[in-house]
């Protein structure tokens, strides 16, 4: 039960595969069959989980402006959901585990937030409001880089932080005990990664609209 | 005492740290988020019709509060499990 990843593939020199990225792909098949297969027997399922995103998004940035957003907020929610429970699957690992795999996640939402923002604002507005009031902008500047830096490396920790503690008090009553008693804390792990995936995606969507709404 | 080597010595500090630690950085959470959701609570208690919203904001709260609990228990793992001291001057 070590924190770092095992090595599954070589490419060259110290250059490795893990096997949080090769769990990565097989979750990609298995979302991608699912969601095939969902759509050919039961459309109404996948109609339902669009809905509850869309109601998710919609209550934090409007109705009018959410299926813009939707796209990338969804894929967000529905990829953490599923990365922080595939641990379930034997010889799968959970993505999320890995610190890497969080922190590429808030750096998307770190360049999305930005992308968005100039998106809906345009280039100047946007600076001009990251950085307003204008007449303080010594100290406003400043704080603004800081607290858009200091985000990312919270939502990073606190996905991974949730995962890994997780999926470690499971691992040491395992050793401790064989069976039966872990089964209803991995039913808590499984429980903190959907809420975990939740969260993420409510923060994901508060900073995009701190991003798009102008000051004034 | 006398009879440990530095690197042994370091790895008892360390434990004993992670104990103390792990008590003082889950305390303090856990009286907050005790509060918030008794505020909460008293909330949809007077006005069960915005029983929805509180319990959204409530658990984005809590989770933003849980996370420093978060971050000590992942220095804690750190030290425990990769502690950059023993590499550094111990290996």
């Amino acid at each position: 039960m070590g924190l770092e990843p095992r090595n599954m593939i070589h490419l060259f020199g110290d250059v490795w595969i893990t096997n949080t990225v090769t769990s990565t792909w097989a979750m990609m098949v298995l979302i991608g069959a699912v969601a095939y297969v969902l759509r050919k027997k039961q459309p109404v399922a996948l109609e339902m989980l669009v809905d509850f995103l869309h109601d998710m998004v919609a209550d934090v940035l409007g109705p009018e402006v959410a299926p813009m957003y939707l796209p990338f907020l969804g894929t967000l929610a529905i990829f953490i959901a599923v990365a922080d429970n595939l641990s379930i699957i034997p010889g799968l690992v959970a993505p999320t585990r890995d610190i890497s795999t969080p922190l590429a996640l808030a750096i998307v939402v770190f360049f999305a937030v930005h992308y968005y923002g100039i998106r809906a604002k345009g280039l100047i507005r946007y600076l001009i409001d990251l950085a307003s009031p204008l007449y303080l902008i010594v100290l406003t500047l400043p704080l603004e880089i800081i607290g858009q830096l200091s985000r990312t490396l919270s939502l990073t920790l606190r996905l991974f932080g949730n995962i890994l503690s997780g999926e470690m008090i499971v691992a040491v009553i395992f050793s401790l005990v064989p069976l039966f008693v872990q089964l209803p804390l991995e039913g808590l792990s499984m429980f903190t990664g959907v809420l975990q995936a939740y969260i993420f995606t409510s923060l994901a969507t508060v900073y995009i609209s701190t991003g798009v709404e102008s000051s004034d | 005492m006398s009879n440990l080597d530095s690197g042994t010595l370091v790895t008892v500090v360390t434990i004993i740290v992670a104990g103390l630690g792990i008590v003082l950085g889950t305390i303090t959470p856990a009286v907050v988020e005790g509060r918030a959701a008794l505020r909460a609570i008293e909330g949809m208690t007077r006005q069960p019709e915005a029983a929805g919203d509180l319990r959204t904001t409530m658990i984005i709260a809590m989770a933003l509060l849980e996370s420093t609990a978060i971050y000590t228990l992942l220095i804690m793992l750190i030290l425990l499990f990769a502690n950059p001291l023993l590499d550094r001057f111990f290996s």
